[in-house]
């Protein structure tokens, strides 16, 4: 059947009797539950507001004195009516604030067909140090429950909003409620009023007003929800300065585990220097100027020195050697880091195939980590695994270097804190960089490093 | 001899030279890169040439590269390369060929002139002299199905000599036995290895790249 363009809308939009039927019965049903859910914090909050009003009116309604005097009383009752209202806000918001922008946040993403992700971090683990105080992420207490209730203060109570540590979507959520106090709440609420003044008109036996309200109550009933989809996206979700912040947080962190791993590698530099190579090279001069002393009176004696000064500048070299493979690798800056890897591969006690498929090298940095986050890999395999065989793979693909390093062995391998693994994790961020063990107990293992990095 | 030297460092660079003229050798040439160690390889075709394997203008592996392009043109000609550190992978390259003639040592060992001296000629006549680091690497491999599994343990330390470029009356001297009884091992090492009797020295460079080739590398 050929419909006129212009009016193809209208028609599929009307196209059946049915679908606008269900349309206005969800959208009934949808405003219901808005003005249920996003009003009753509000409401609370009035009602309270009412209560404490009513109670101070009843003082000063009865009152008499000069005009000054109950001005200051209406005054001093207003200000008790106004904490009434901000003391049941407050409690509201702490109690339900949360609850209820969580279920609008999946009902609500539900009808607009859009995920709304939930904002807020995830609460802080409560531990108890060796002092034997406990921990909540912001201070210290006696007891767990302490810690507990303090933690829930900071994160829901708006006393807390503006600590520091304070929870920084607890205001983020104040203004959703505001906002949907003004906007959604009394849109969704007109379908409903509209009904009820329509059935009011009923019993007043006032037929055009039934009339009247009906179709208005009608007729809005499939769009008042809708305001939903205006503001929910601004307001409920997450702050893009909150993603910021824990983007920081990361960094922070990451920044952090870096500075320690630098100075206990310059620490351990520093040891093998101190204790190794100087000393040897302290003790070859000593054996020199003990030689220059005897060259002419005892030649014989000064030979031997001049031997054991000899043995003792090899094993200097020798320390130096195996410092400098810890700290730069030279197969890893003369060839690069596939060759480094063969070059390991060919020095380990078991068979080890290599597979590539880079064609050009890493920027220098993610090229030493990764070859350190490899050795660190096969030490792993060598030691625990009581593996026969083991592979890497290299290969690049969509600006991500992965590194899958796999053997035959035992398995069981887990990055808990503190392990190897986890170190090996932790150094992998500083780059964006990732590990991911499968490691079933009983093997096989398969570690798999993902880099993103170009190739040059 | 004539020889041509590849070092930056100016005072081994200066230190070698010093060794080689006090040992009748004559330096013909003594360049600090690797673009000139390549032109002085070829175009002096010199006796045996020593190389750093970290040259400039790179400070990569030019010594290394210019050693093999070199071999490419001059299949054969004798290369001792020196370095901070030795890697069986750069071992297993230089030997590839299967030609000879090559020496890869650590740099330290310099400072024993006798031995250093002693391992340059033996890399000038065509046989081997690969530093005793890398053999003890080689050594650390898992043994795979293949001859080199059916050698003893005392075969195997006088294959590894052997790949040091000792001869036998060296390798005698580092194992306390007689010479006869070395040449009895070298000779069952050869059988068993099925390698067949010619010329001794290509027989025991043929022997060490059998060791070699039995040690997975890797796919290239």
């Amino acid at each position: 059947m050929a419909r006129p363009e212009s009016g193809a809308k209208m028609i599929t939009m009307w196209s059946g009797p049915s679908r606008w039927l269900r349309a206005t019965a969800i959208g009934y049903w949808r405003s219901v539950v808005l003005v249920v859910v996003a009003g009753l914090i509000p409401a609370l909050t009035v009602a309270v507001a009412v209560f404490g009003l009513s109670f101070s009116r009843s003082w000063s309604a009865h009152l008499h004195a000069p005009p000054l005097v109950r001005l200051i009383a209406a005054i001093g009752e207003w200000a008790l009516a106004a904490f009434w209202a901000a003391a049941g806000f407050s409690v509201a918001m702490a109690v339900l604030g949360r609850p209820t922008a969580q279920f609008l946040r999946c009902y609500g993403g539900h009808w607009l067909g859009a995920e709304i992700p939930s904002p807020y971090r995830p609460s802080r683990p409560i531990t108890k140090m060796s002092t034997g105080y406990w921990w909540n992420g912001h201070g210290y207490h006696e007891t767990e429950r302490q810690a507990k209730i303090e933690a829930w203060f900071m994160d829901r109570s708006l006393l807390a909003i503006r600590s520091a540590d304070g929870n920084p979507q607890l205001r983020r959520d104040v203004v959703w409620q505001a906002m949907a106090a003004a906007t959604v709440v009394p849109v969704a609420a007109l379908p409903l009023l509209a009904g009820a003044g329509a059935i009011y008109a009923a019993t007043a036996q006032s037929m055009l007003w039934v009339a009247l309200f009906a179709v208005a109550s009608v007729a809005s009933a499939p769009f008042a929800w809708r305001t939903l989809a205006l503001v929910a996206p601004r307001y409920l979700a997450p702050n893009p300065y909150a993603t910021a912040e824990e983007q920081v947080a990361r960094l922070n962190s990451i920044r952090a585990d870096l500075t320690q791993t630098q100075a206990a590698e310059l620490e351990r530099i520093e040891r093998s220097l101190h204790d190794g190579a100087q000393a040897r090279i302290v003790a070859l001069g000593m054996h020199l100027s003990a030689a220059e002393r005897l060259v002419d009176t005892d030649p014989e004696q000064a030979k031997q020195i001049l031997r054991e000064a000899r043995a003792s500048s090899k094993i200097a070299l020798d320390q130096l050697r195996t410092l400098v493979r810890g700290i730069n690798p030279p197969v890893l800056v003369e060839r690069g880091l596939v060759d480094a890897i063969r070059a390991l591969a060919l020095d380990a006690p078991i068979e080890v195939d290599v597979r590539n498929t880079l064609e050009r090298r890493p920027e220098q940095p993610v090229e030493a980590a990764l070859y350190f986050a490899v050795a660190e890999l096969f030490t792993n395999v060598i030691k625990h695994s009581h593996a026969t065989h083991a592979a890497i793979e290299l290969s690049h693909r969509r600006g991500v270097v992965s590194i899958i390093v796999s053997d035959n062995g035992t398995g069981g391998a887990t990055a808990t804190p503190g392990s190897g693994l986890d170190g090996i994790a932790r150094r992998m961020a500083a780059f964006e960089g990732q590990v991911h063990p499968d490691s079933p107990a009983g093997g096989p293992t398969r570690v798999t490093l993902t880099v993103p990095c170009e190739l040059s | 001899m004539r020889v041509v030297i590849a070092e930056d460092l100016f005072l081994l660079r200066d230190g070698l030279v010093r060794l080689l003229e006090a040992h009748g050798h004559s330096v013909i040439a003594a360049v600090e890169s690797g673009p000139a160690a390549l032109e002085a390889l070829v175009g002096l075709r010199p006796d045996v040439a020593i190389l750093d394997v970290r040259l400039p203008p790179t400070f990569t592996d030019e010594g290394l590269q210019a050693a093999l392009a070199a071999r490419r043109e001059i299949p054969g000609l004798p290369v001792l390369i020196l370095s901070q550190h030795v890697e069986q992978l750069y071992a297993r390259e230089l030997l590839a060929d299967g030609h000879g003639g090559i020496g890869y040592q650590l740099k330290d060992r310099v400072m024993d002139a006798e031995q250093f001296l002693d391992a340059l000629e033996r890399v000038a006549g065509g046989g081997t002299a690969l530093d005793a680091t890398v053999i003890a690497k080689l050594l650390g491999r898992p043994a795979r199905a293949d001859p080199i599994a059916t050698l003893t343990e005392r075969e195997m330390s006088v294959l590894a000599l052997m790949a040091e470029g000792l001869s036998n009356t060296a390798i005698a001297g580092r194992l306390f036995l007689s010479e006869g009884a070395i040449s009895k091992y070298t000779t069952t090492l050869f059988t068993k290895l099925d390698i067949s009797t010619d010329d001794d020295s290509n027989r025991r460079v043929r022997a060490v790249l059998t060791y070699l080739d039995s040690r997975p590398s890797g796919p290239q």
